[in-house]
């Protein structure tokens, strides 16, 4: 195609901070079955996200969703704005580039760009106040973002945050902290112990996280 | 490890920017020359064809390669300027005056060094059958014989190889389509000129492909858009059959002496001399065989990648015809070739596609489309008056392509994205023309509009109006309220409103709607939020206490196996109980729904809870899927699996989004098989509802497009699976090609080494395994589904409710009085359809097993007749290929 340009090429944005090298990371991109959804309202629940990118699941060739990763803010586990949707295939999310980024979801225009692969992590923001960074900065009123920038109006923020803040209180980081949602088909064996799934076994309930009641900076939030 | 480092900012974005300025690459000369070409007639096309010729002397020498890459990419992906292409290409056979003509080189023009050149590129279009790029390829050849620069004798040739096609033995339909087309089109661009020399050619083209068509009734009578159950004959009212068109326009262009509908700026240039100036004559070509056809001759023909059958295509018509062109017509027939083949082109970009479409008017003859409100008066006269609605019949053509049975060329969600476009581009003169699509389409669900499309309209229109603010002015439906409530109408506002609500939230879309809809009586809007329904919740119901003790163990984490143990201490309880109060529940069918919807509980907050809860709790979800409450065989149990999905079902029975993401799930974790969900959906047809008070609206053994998706869902799962194992076999084959001819090429001393001495590949064999394993699985999902459906549509006897109306719908009568149809006779007819989109959905994996299926399913009918069971054999008989 030389006479429009492709939609579904990746854009500039990559994740700042990952350390591959650029070569690599264009390698994954050309391979990668992971779409950054970003301009999410922070009220739009992954059952509606799951709605509109089903249109570009493609089952019969053995595709689908893989599962929904939700951006959480880091302080407040509350929904931030953004997140990772996994498909098990490349060309679903080609056509996800193609034909939902910049249509509307929730009745905001939402962005998808190709994603290296979701890594343990990154669900939560990384703005200094735990939200996205684009929040930090941003000068407008905009409701489905909690309102008026992160440094003000604290109290309007949390009122309308109280549909949803409840959902993700439990949310937490560490390897195993989010599902995979299920991988390839594979012929089941009959001993059971070959039926679990590769779990370590410190995954399972001496992990709960507890949120720290100070906060020194966003840093030592996640190096704790 | 930690990725945060204070004082990020703005400094990598720098480092992004250098590397995208880096990457800008300086333009060479022929690149530019290229993009000028490309561009051609942005601003004025008549005017710019000979300030291009020019730009194309001015670069010396010529690039006769580059010339012809550009005149490649401008026909194949800019059909609407072929005509001016064509124009171009004649100024540039003008040999220019030049003082030393001995050089002998120097009298071949430019043009013609760059047609022969651009042939070689068609040839390879031909021998790759890039059936595209091959046909609008001839509609610049069919400009250029028209033009006087290719011989009409050479072209004629060129067209009767594509006929010869459709005189193939087997021909797939597919393929007679698209060499009737290159035929067809080809015709009616050069018809005048061909006539001239060749007075037969229109009548053999149109003979050739008149005689396909008559081959394709059945055919049609399967996938046109109009559900006629009483008749076997082809319903036309409301669409048009792409090849009848093709057909109807060529007739029409005969009579008329060919006085074709196309731009042809080159018609106003002097004659070249006829002196000096020969024609190319076009050199012979051979339409190659389908690479799929011949891979049929395989051995291992089941292990080749299944090819998509290919339908006669109905296209909608929206809109009268002297609003829309009626396709029929040349000129009609010329406008909707072109725009179908943009929708096509520019799928990779639908924002430009939109674009290009609003502009499609200028590339057209003059008059052909209504000038847009307050445009200043064109300065040409109109040639024809036509004057047609831009934006209706773009909205008409891009539904319709996204209408097509059984599938469309592109994603559904693409033609939903392009018209979203389209709208935003012009919002006030589309709008009106997607308001009167909705109307057309929804008055065409009274008059038999087939399921599959009203399902797609439906999803249409929910993502459109997402878009647009959840802006329909649904009072004016308010009198369909009467209609019986499994009604076509009724049913799709009850499903457009349920899909907007998954997109958006209740709230919202109760908003956006007239009381009238929202009352409990309507059954269009849900009484409530699509929230869960666990069956514990409340302390004073049954098992309760039971139900939270499992609660318990899933919040504190315990470990899957406590849960276990735990579930074979209660089950003794609870038995102690049962046989308490004389009730004859199975126990261990209360236990299995009790965890089930105890998980499903901790899992209900949102789609990543569910995933976890079933991740952590998957030892426990295999046990219960294995029947018995310790854990022991593999495969699972029908009943228990049975158990797992009715439990899930009434848990989310007010969110059917939710039963389906839950089933997906639990395929993939392989709890259960997509053969246990296609058994357990037709069982359950008469049971669950979407919703409660619906529950009661439900016919006996019938099936809606909730359970269709669930079929859908496992059908294609258990399809994706094969695919899949399909794929890594071809891959592990070509490795264990490779290994074993590297052995043998190692082998020096000329000694061929025996073949047992290359050592078998160990994931060859689990590969061979697993995919015969799921070919196996795949099979038993497809006949589990025909059977059900015969279940429903010709039920015997003793079958527990069976619909009276199956049978007694299908007469002609019956559907002339279809006013009077109430909930059973409506969801007969909706059955009907959904078998009727199975067969020919999954017409090419059905095939594979026609014979064993017909004799499992259809045997038993043997010396019956009644018109159910014929209707039915019929349905497979044409979607198998046996009629």
């Amino acid at each position: 195609m030389n006479v429009v340009q492709r939609l579904d090429q990746p854009s500039n944005y990559k994740d700042s901070q990952s350390r591959v090298d650029r070569r690599y990371q264009d390698d994954l991109l050309s391979n990668s079955t992971t779409l950054y959804i970003g301009n999410l309202s922070f009220y739009t629940t992954e059952e509606q996200i799951y709605e509109l990118f089903s249109k570009c699941a493609n089952p019969e060739d053995g595709g689908g969703i893989k599962r929904i990763i939700m951006g959480l803010d880091r302080n407040t586990r509350t929904p931030c704005g953004f997140c990772f949707v996994e498909y098990y295939t490349h060309a679903e999310a080609l056509a996800s580039m193609r034909y939902i980024s910049g249509t509307k979801l929730d009745e905001r225009i939402i962005r998808c760009d190709l994603d290296m692969g979701y890594k343990e992590g990154r669900q939560f923001g990384r703005g200094k106040s735990g939200g996205q960074v684009r929040d930090e900065h941003r000068q407008d009123y905009d409701p489905g973002r909690g309102g008026w920038g992160a440094q003000a109006q604290r109290l309007e923020i949390e009122r309308r945050r109280q549909e949803v803040e409840e959902r993700y209180v439990d949310a937490q980081d560490g390897p195993g902290a989010v599902a995979g949602g299920g991988e390839e088909w594979r012929e089941v064996e009959n001993s059971e112990g070959k039926l679990k799934r590769g779990r370590s076994p410190g995954d399972e309930g001496d992990n709960e996280r507890t949120v720290g009641s100070f906060i020194v900076s966003p840093r030592c939030q996640r190096l704790r | 490890m930690s990725y945060h480092r204070p004082n990020r900012g703005g400094r990598r974005r720098f480092g992004d920017d250098y590397d995208d300025r880096r990457r800008e690459i300086v333009e060479s000369p022929q690149e530019r020359l290229k993009n000028i070409i490309i561009k051609l007639g942005e601003v004025d096309p008549l005017q710019e064809i000979a300030t291009v010729e020019q730009h194309i002397r001015d670069l010396v020498p010529p690039s006769i390669s580059n010339l012809s890459e550009s005149f490649h990419i401008g026909v194949t992906e800019q059909p609407y300027k072929i005509p001016f292409y064509a124009a171009l290409l004649r100024l540039l056979h003008n040999t220019p005056p030049k003082e030393d003509t001995s050089d002998a080189t120097e009298q071949v023009s430019l043009g013609r060094q760059i047609l022969e050149e651009f042939w070689k590129g068609f040839q390879a279009y031909v021998d790759k059958l890039m059936w595209r790029e091959t046909r609008l390829c001839i509609h610049f050849f069919a400009h250029l014989v028209s033009a006087q620069l290719i011989s009409a004798d050479s072209f004629v040739a060129l067209l009767q190889s594509f006929t010869t096609v459709l005189d193939e033995f087997g021909v797939s339909h597919g393929r007679a389509k698209r060499a009737a087309l290159c035929a067809a089109e080809g015709l009616m661009i050069a018809g005048s000129t061909l006539t001239a020399s060749t007075p037969t050619i229109p009548s053999e083209i149109i003979n050739a492909i008149q005689a396909y068509t008559e081959t394709t009734n059945s055919g049609k009578w399967i996938v046109q858009p109009i559900v006629q159950l009483h008749s076997s004959s082809v319903y036309v009212e409301i669409a048009d059959e792409l090849l009848d068109t093709a057909l109807a326009a060529l007739k029409a262009l005969e009579n008329s002496g060919f006085e074709g509908p196309y731009p042809r700026p080159y018609s106003d240039y002097p004659q070249l001399d006829a002196e000096t100036f020969t024609p190319f004559s076009l050199p012979s070509v051979l339409v190659p065989p389908e690479v799929i056809e011949l891979d049929g001759l395989s051995t291992e023909a089941e292990e080749s990648e299944m090819k998509k059958e290919e339908w006669p295509e109905f296209f909608l018509r929206l809109f009268p015809d002297d609003v829309t062109p009626d396709p029929n017509t040349p000129a009609g027939y010329a406008v909707r070739t072109d725009l179908l083949a943009m929708i096509d082109i520019f799928e990779v970009n639908r924002k430009e596609c939109a674009r290009l479409l609003l502009e499609y008017p200028k590339w057209t003859v003059p008059g052909t489309f209504k000038p847009k409100p307050g445009a200043p008066a064109p300065e040409i006269e109109p040639l024809v008056n036509y004057e047609w609605q831009l934006e209706s019949t773009l909205l008409e053509i891009i539904l319709a392509a996204s209408l097509i049975l059984p599938e469309s060329s592109q994603p559904h969600i693409y033609y939903t994205a392009l018209i979203t476009e389209v709208s935003k581009l012009s919002p006030s003169t589309v709008g009106p023309a997607v308001g009167k699509s909705i109307r057309k389409l929804y008055s065409s669900l009274a008059d038999g509009l087939d399921v599959e499309i009203e399902r797609r309209f439906s999803e249409w229109f929910a993502i459109h109006m997402s878009n647009f603010n959840f802006a329909w002015v649904w009072k004016e439906w308010i009198p369909d309220l009467e209609l019986a409530v499994q009604h076509p109408k009724r049913a799709f506002m009850r499903r457009a409103i349920e899909y907007e609500t998954r997109v958006s939230y209740y709230d919202r879309i109760k908003k956006s709607l007239p009381e009238a809809m929202g009352e409990p009586g309507a059954h269009v809007l849900p009484q409530q939020p699509p929230g869960p329904d666990f069956m514990y919740e409340d302390p004073t119901k049954p098992h309760h206490d039971a139900a939270q003790s499992i609660l318990n163990l899933f919040r504190g984490r315990a470990k899957a196996e406590d849960v276990i143990a735990h579930l074979d201490t209660l089950r003794n309880t609870l038995e102690a109980e049962i046989s308490d109060s004389g009730q004859p529940d199975n126990v261990n069918s209360l236990v299995r729904v009790i965890a089930t919807q105890s998980l499903l509980h901790i899992g209900a907050r949102s789609f990543s809870h569910l995933l976890n809860a079933i991740e952590r709790y998957l030892p426990l979800l295999r046990t219960l899927a294995s029947g018995g409450v310790t854990s022991a065989a593999s495969t699972g149990n029908p009943e228990a699996k049975t158990d797992i999905l009715s439990a899930t079902a009434s848990f989310w029975k007010y969110n059917s989004q939710m039963v389906a993401i839950v089933f997906d799930k639990l395929m993939q974790y392989q709890i259960v098989d997509p053969a246990d969900v296609v058994s357990w959906t037709f069982s359950h047809v008469s049971e669950t509802g979407i919703d409660e008070p619906e529950a009661d609206l439900k016919a006996p053994l019938s099936l809606s497009t909730f359970e269709w998706n669930l079929l859908k869902a496992a059908l294609n799962k258990a399809i994706g699976r094969v695919n899949i194992a399909r794929r890594k076999l071809a891959l592990l084959r070509k490795e264990d090609d490779e290994n074993r001819a590297r052995v043998r090429h190692m082998d020096v001393d000329g000694e061929p080494k025996p073949a047992e001495s290359v050592p078998e590949n160990p994931a060859l064999n689990v590969a061979l395994k697993a995919f015969s394993s799921l070919t196996r699985e795949q099979k038993s999902a497809l006949s589990r589904t025909l059977e059900g459906f015969i279940s429903c549509l010709a039920p015997s006897i003793t079958s527990a409710h069976p619909n009276p109306q199956a049978k007694e719908i299908l007469t002609e009568h019956s559907w002339h009085n279809r006013v009077n149809w109430g909930k059973e006779e409506w969801s007969a007819w909706e059955t009907w359809g959904w078998y009727r989109h199975f067969c020919r959905v999954y017409s090419p994996y059905l095939r594979n097993y026609a014979a064993t299926f017909a004799t499992v399913s259809f045997a038993r009918f043997e010396g019956q007749s009644d018109p159910a069971i014929e209707l039915l054999q019929k349905i497979w008989n044409v979607s198998t290929g046996q009629e």
